[in-house]
């Protein structure tokens, strides 16, 4: 899921400071998960708005931010709410964010969370990142633990000089990625594949903005 | 002679190391260099050490050629992605610089520009298989390149790193991507560095054994606590402490001198890699010692 984090809410209240009255959107998936755009946080953000003296005009809970048509369709019930806000506050990620950037044209929008990265939840609200998203999927090569994210230099061919006792030379709290890949391979009788060297990776499959459509009947969207 | 005929001739050859300074005041590393002249077989030039922000390694390469010596490019990964490693490769080549040592680097958190974006867009292993296609005359992508390189290409590597089967799987990825020689992380303990040995030479690669300068007991306690990879045996910790504040310096280029000597009258490696750190200009003195000059 997408990890958020609340902005400082006096750095929101100098975004909104040329603006009195707010429609607030959150989302129910990852920003709920988080702690961040749930219902709790709806109202808690419409109560320290209205402790400032602003003004909020309603609040929507949609099922899933980013999926911008059903979100546009769910705020049909909450035409006029949205009518007589200045502006949209978004408590999702920055992809929930640009969904009501999309469905608003007119109207400002502000992120109350800033989007930090894709996370395991490993407990009620803690998260790890495992995955970075890099387009090329190295999983099947280093034992199923990722190095592009877990080796704060995303190393493709083992440890470097700096591990220490299976830690990373950039902080004892990280666990070294290739200590922990090295064991897991060495358990799992796959250490033939860690002799292999992995080829300089294809950063273009990141390249920004990607996109996909995956459409039976290819068709460019409009 | 170069850094290659040196260690091809079986010659136990001698190398050092200098930091380029923050700043474009070069006069104090000028003079170790001059110093060291004709002293060592070849001076290794750091690129941006500990992450610090330097002059880059290939500039002072270059003054040393022109002082005639045998540079050493140290190359990391940290801070240039696969065009400008490359252009720097090719770069270097043209002023004349031979030898490269390639590898990954300390990461922009050890260093003094700590907010700094890492590349890391290739690494170690990887460098040493570009430098193999520059020599070939081909860059990385198969493109053929009018006038190839002509490099002698080494890497690193950390004896005694903990654990050690993952870090010797890395060392003969290096070996096979075409690392000639190899500077070791320091080691202290020979006996140790004997069975390290033992394996080594299954590879036909040459091996420095680097050495770090002890200054002080504190010194030594401090790289056992913090410096990974390295491990000073008690009993010179306490050859440094009995030495006392004044001759702990004196002490530790003793135990250098000694330990270039076993490793040489034994034919324990190819070599050594001296880091002195910060006290170059005690260089000679250590090998004067070991019975080099
Ligand atoms: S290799 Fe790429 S896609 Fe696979 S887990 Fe790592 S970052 Fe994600
Ligand atoms: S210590 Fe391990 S995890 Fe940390 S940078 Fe080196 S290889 Fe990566």
């Amino acid at each position: 899921m997408i990890i958020t984090k609340k902005r400082d809410f006096k750095d929101l209240l100098e975004n909104l400071k040329n603006y009195k009255s707010f429609f607030l959107i959150g989302c129910s998936e990852c920003a709920t998960l988080c702690g961040t755009g749930g219902e709790p946080e709806l109202a808690a953000m419409k109560e320290a708005l209205e402790a400032e003296g602003k003004t909020v005009t309603g609040t929507l809970h949609p099922k899933t931010g980013c999926q911008t048509l059903g979100t546009k369709i769910e705020l049909k019930k909450d035409k006029e709410a949205c009518n007589a806000a200045d502006a949209i506050i978004v408590l999702s990620c920055g992809a929930g964010t640009q969904s009501a950037v999309e469905i608003f044209p007119d109207k400002p929008v502000f992120p109350a969370n800033d989007s930090l990265f894709l996370g395991n939840m490993t407990r009620f609200q803690m998260f790890d990142e495992r995955c970075s998203l890099c387009g090329e999927c190295v999983l099947d090569k280093t034992g199923g633990i990722c190095p592009v994210t877990a080796c704060p230099k995303g190393l493709l061919n083992g440890p470097c000089g700096g591990t220490d006792n299976g830690k990373c030379e950039v902080s004892p709290d990280i666990e070294c990625a290739w200590v922990r890949i090295y064991e897991r391979m060495k358990k799992t009788d796959q250490l033939e594949d860690f002799r292999k060297v992995l080829e300089p990776k294809d950063w273009s499959a990141s390249r920004k903005p990607a996109r996909l459509n995956t459409r039976e009947k290819k068709e460019e969207k409009k | 002679m170069s850094l290659k005929s040196a260690l091809e001739s079986g010659k136990f050859t001698v190398t050092a190391e200098v930091g380029p300074p923050k700043g474009t005041d070069i006069a104090k590393i000028l003079h170790e260099a001059e110093e060291l002249k004709g002293k060592v077989d070849a001076l290794n030039v750091t690129d941006n050490q500990s992450a610090v922000m330097r002059i880059s390694s290939m500039s002072f390469c270059k003054l040393l050629l022109d002082m005639g010596q045998e540079p050493i490019l140290q190359m990391t990964c940290r801070d240039r992605n696969r065009i400008g490693l490359q252009s720097d490769l090719l770069g270097a080549s043209i002023l004349g610089i031979k030898n490269v040592l390639c590898m990954t680097g300390d990461h922009p958190n050890a260093g003094d520009h700590k907010e700094a974006k890492p590349v890391y867009d290739i690494e170690s292993v990887q460098l040493l298989n570009i430098v193999r296609a520059l020599n070939d005359g081909k860059d990385m992508m198969g493109n053929e390149m009018k006038g190839g390189t002509d490099y002698y290409q080494g890497a690193v590597v950390t004896p005694e790193a903990v654990p050690l089967e993952p870090q010797l799987m890395k060392f003969e990825k290096k070996v096979n991507a075409g690392a000639n020689f190899f500077q070791t992380q320091a080691i202290y303990d020979i006996e140790k560095f004997k069975e390290f040995m033992q394996y080594a030479r299954k590879f036909p690669v040459k091996i420095l054994a680097g050495l770090v300068l002890l200054k002080s007991s504190g010194m030594a306690n401090f790289m056992n606590k913090f410096v990974p990879g390295i491990t000073v045996p008690q009993e010179l910790i306490d050859e440094l402490k009995e030495a006392g504040k004044e001759k702990a310096l004196d002490a530790g280029i003793d135990i250098m001198a000694r330990h270039i000597k076993q490793l040489k009258d034994e034919k324990i490696c190819d070599g050594v890699h001296i880091m002195a750190i910060g006290a170059e200009d005690k260089v000679p003195l250590i090998m004067e010692r070991a019975g080099l000059l």
